[in-house]
């Protein structure tokens, strides 16, 4: 059995089909990033959450009725995994104790016969989730600029470092909008809180793992075909290429989605983005990085004054 | 071929490696099966007797992240102002710094800058001939007069480090006291203090237990007469706030003070309010003007118990008057003691003196004999008694607890040692055992399913090929495992995720062999050939790839807390044993398959 074999896909000399569809989903995605704004969860925004395990189903608009008048603003109630435990969010004023022995004595009080525990709680404090959000931020910037430097030292050559962080920035803004824009529409939380920022960073890793592989057959190739143009090297070092990245995808893509139905409440964000992050990462490794990358390379020729197109300045 | 005994040796030396720090947990785990067996007698008996087994192993197990067994996990800040005011000469009462250094935290916490370079900064932006040597001497740090500020930031500093390691120390006794298996408690930055306690539920108790400065101190009371009379100027005071009032009764009712608090003027007692309305209370009775119509040398404090129970079922507090003078500190405290109060048998902790404690005790109560004493624990009245007669023996107690686990707890704070600064919590995570239990088992079947989908594909895929990367990926699982152990570091939930993720991505090098060597085999070349090219050509993509995703990884690890760290360790330990199985092993049973005939082994 084989895939790909001998693939010979015209993905280089369509590269201005790909630009507009991924210009499009991008701007969607920043749009929805700026209409929306980021959701951010507790770790990042401050607050207290709950994890309340009932004994029988809890009826979510009830409890969060109740715990509204008893806390003084209303709290985020959602269903958590099964119908008998509830996730609760609120950004109550009070110390922590307070805030727990409220929210316990008032679902006990409400709900005799259906006995409440929390099980799991989670509690930031304003400064600290600061703190963290800081955090979060410098790691996503210190991987842009690392992965940078990393692909411009292995390949002396910007043009490359350019073209795989677009396409990382590309991945990261579009998964990030997509969660941005799917918050509260689908049955688990997808707020942006430190393990999405962990999946992020993952999917930084990943998509710049897939973009390398092909770049390293462009400079191989290089040197194989010195007389070909540029374009048809890259498009034939991406559909050489083709049959790995879609296998490595595959296989990958498979094992997040077991964990995404299997792995359980806690994972189901984190997994998500990973489905996402490496659908869009190995697109933009196959149809966004070497194309930009060759336009870029092509631009400094005609500023530069070179009459011929680009060529191997790939070492 | 050649070279391969190299291979086979570093092979054999890291499998030793891994088996031997994970057959710990093998075995700690078959004990712990065997131990819940028993039950009753021979349970605690049969612990007893290898108590020092258990405890070698459990050093050395694979750890289990809080998020895995349950537990709790607290990130504590030190009070960095407080601590630089309780330094500070006069501290509290000079404006010019109280007034710096609040203002100096909130442009820290503003720029995420250090708060101590920002208090010298502000402090010579106000006058930059001020000395900050005229707050801080210290003879051992030669910081005198003279000393430049920058010397002095210095001390600071160091002072801050000290008092981070001591509330360490203090914190790790405490718990010791309150007895947790294997607690973890780490610096965090300048001034946080991460607690991790595996198995604890009981939160609030906890809480308790860390952030008590354990600050010991007795006051004497304010004179009624002088309470009261002030507390009668500071209603009128608020009664004429009110403008628009007409009459006293309009005005009574309008009266800020009166909505949230209860006049009392009864001997020391001030007045009354709920919990949730002392905050507002301190406020309003914070008011400068309000502050002066106050007993001089007095200050009001709140009783830590409430006094009684109003009809609606609220608790009100009382505020106490107490002189500000602090007469005795806990250092004087010799041991505590938790106890029963002989008459009521309500609990109490008893204290007794050392030498010097007791005789300035002796003094002080004989002093004020028929008047009260204030016993005040972190800013809180626990219980003001009236002396009776001169104490000469330096005993004391302290009474007004709630249960005996709060006497023992309070006994436990007391004897542990005092926080050179009160601590705030930041951050708290609890993880009940149950939900703990369920994620090891969602996570671990989805990594043993994603394992066979990925390894029967390889095996359709590649043939004999694809069933040598499998092998190639049991030990990839193995060594995981083992990397995690042997470097102590810990088992989280998203570290689960990372292994699933390294399963997905470690057959990406094998996939990369085998498509190169597929390639070189179209291309015409012999197996032999095929192969040899294929490993050596597809080396610089299998590298650089995972080169990157390292890095990413490390970022990760760098900036991110606790269970993520997890995520990024497993990331990180999965991309090096890949590597070494996917290029290493899998080329040794490639070579070995194909010693004789090189039809033994196929690519699809």
């Amino acid at each position: 059995m084989r895939i790909f074999e001998n693939a010979n896909i015209n993905f280089i000399g369509n590269r201005k089909l790909w630009y507009l569809i991924s210009g499009t989903v991008f701007l969607t995605a920043v749009l929805g990033i700026a209409i929306r704004g980021l959701q951010y969860g507790v770790d990042f925004k401050g607050g207290q959450e709950f994890v309340v395990q009932f004994q029988k189903t809890a009826n979510v608009t009830k409890v969060r009725d109740v715990l509204t008048k008893s806390l003084k603003s209303q709290p985020e109630v959602k269903q958590y995994g099964s119908k008998t435990m509830l996730l609760i969010r609120t950004e109550a004023k009070g110390t922590q104790t307070d805030v727990e022995d409220n929210i316990n004595n008032t679902l006990k009080q409400s709900f005799p016969d259906n006995q409440a525990n929390i099980v799991n709680s989670y509690i930031v404090g304003p400064r600290f989730a600061d703190t963290l959000k800081r955090g979060a931020l410098y790691s996503c910037i210190t991987a842009v600029f690392v992965i940078f430097i990393y692909v411009w030292l292995r390949f002396r050559n910007w043009e490359y470092s350019t073209g795989a962080v677009v396409a990382l920035v590309h991945d990261v803004t579009i998964t990030l909008g997509l969660f941005t824009i799917l918050d509260h529409h689908l049955p688990f939380s997808m707020d942006l809180d430190e393990s999405l920022i962990a999946a992020l960073l993952t999917i930084f890793g990943y998509s710049i793992n897939d973009t390398v592989v092909v770049f390293d057959r462009i400079r191989e190739n290089l040197h194989l075909f010195k007389t070909e143009p540029l374009d048809e090297i890259m498009n034939k070092s991406v559909n050489q290429t083709l049959s790995r990245t879609i296998i490595t995808s595959g296989t990958t893509l498979f094992v997040v989605l077991v964990l995404f139905i299997f792995g359980g409440e806690v994972l189901k964000d984190l997994s998500f983005a990973l489905l996402i992050g490496i659908v869009v990462g190995t697109y933009s490794s196959i149809f966004i990085a070497s194309a930009i990358a060759l336009d870029l390379q092509n631009w400094r020729a005609s500023t530069y004054g070179k009459t011929k197109k680009a060529k191997a300045s790939v070492r | 071929m050649k070279g391969n005994g190299v291979k086979i040796g570093f092979t054999i030396a890291f499998l030793a490696i891994a088996i031997y720090y994970l057959q710990f947990s093998v075995r700690y785990w078959l004990l712990e099966k065997h131990v819940n067996s028993l039950s009753g007698n021979t349970k605690t008996e049969y612990v007893k007797q290898n108590q020092k087994e258990i405890s070698n192993l459990r050093d050395r197990i694979l750890n289990l992240g809080l998020d895995l067994q349950g537990g709790m996990h607290v990130t504590l800040q030190l009070d960095t102002p407080r601590l630089l005011i309780d330094l500070a000469r006069e501290g509290g009462k000079d404006t010019l710094l109280t007034n710096t250094v609040n203002k100096a935290e909130t442009i820290a916490d503003k720029n995420n800058t250090d708060f101590i370079d920002e208090f010298v900064n502000l402090f010579e932006a106000k006058d930059p001939n001020a000395r900050l040597s005229r707050y801080y001497r210290s003879e051992a740090d030669n910081i005198t007069r003279r000393s430049t500020n920058a010397e002095v930031a210095a001390y600071l500093k160091k002072q801050r480090d000290s008092a981070v390691q001591r509330a360490i120390q203090i914190i790790r006794t405490r718990i010791d006291r309150f007895g947790v298996n294997e607690p973890n408690i780490v610096k965090q930055g300048h001034n946080r203090i991460a607690v991790e306690l595996p198995g604890v539920q009981d939160d609030q108790r906890v809480r308790n237990l860390l952030k008590g400065t354990a600050r010991l101190e007795f006051h004497l009371c304010a004179e009624p007469a002088e309470l009261q009379s002030s507390l009668k100027q500071i209603i009128t005071y608020f009664n004429k706030q009110d403008s628009s009032a007409a009459n006293d009764t309009v005005a009574a009712r309008n009266n800020p003070l009166l909505k949230v608090f209860v006049p009392q003027g009864q001997s020391v007692i001030f007045g009354s309010a709920t919990a949730q309305d002392s905050a507002k209370v301190d406020s309003l009775l914070g008011l400068s003007a309000v502050r002066t119509m106050l007993p001089r040398n007095v200050e009001l404090m709140w009783t830590a118990k409430p006094s009684f129970t109003s009809k609606d079922g609220n608790k009100y507090y009382n505020l106490i008057g107490v002189r500000d003078q602090v007469e005795l500190t806990g250092d004087v405290i010799e041991e505590a003691r938790p106890e029963f109060d002989r008459y009521t048998n309500a609990p109490e902790v008893s204290m007794t003196m050392d030498r010097e404690g007791a005789r300035k005790w002796s003094r002080l109560t004989g002093a004020n004999i028929n008047k009260p004493i204030a016993i005040v624990l972190d800013g809180l009245v626990y219980t003001y008694p009236r002396v009776i007669t001169k104490i000469n023996d330096g005993r004391s107690s302290i009474t007004g607890l709630s249960s005996t686990q709060e006497a023992e707890d309070l006994v436990n704070i007391l004897m542990s040692g005092a926080l050179p600064a009160p601590l705030q919590i930041v951050e708290q995570r609890t993880v009940g055992p149950s939900l703990g239990e369920a994620s090891i088992h969602s996570g671990f079947n989805s990594t043993i399913m994603g394992l066979l989908i990925v390894a029967i594909f390889m095996i359709l895929y590649y043939h004999k090929g694809g069933s040598i990367a499998d092998l190639a990926l049991m030990f990839n699982i193995l060594f995981i495992l083992g990397i995690m152990a042997a470097f102590k570091a810990t088992l989280t939930l998203p570290g689960i995720a990372g292994i699933v993720l390294t399963i997905g991505m470690a057959v990406d090098a094998n996939v990369l062999i085998f498509e190169r060597i597929r390639e070189e085999l179209n291309a015409g070349k012999s197996m032999r050939a095929a192969i040899d090219s294929g490993y050596a050509n597809a080396m610089s993509a299998i590298i650089d790839s995972n080169i990157t995703t390292f890095l990413t990884g490390a970022i990760l690890y760098s900036f991110g807390s606790g269970p993520i760290k997890g995520f990024a360790v497993t990331l990180m330990a999965g991309i090096v044993s890949s590597l070494f199985t996917a290029i290493i092993i899998t080329r040794i049973v490639v070579d070995y398959l194909t010693r004789d005939k090189v039809t033994a082994v196929s690519f699809g």
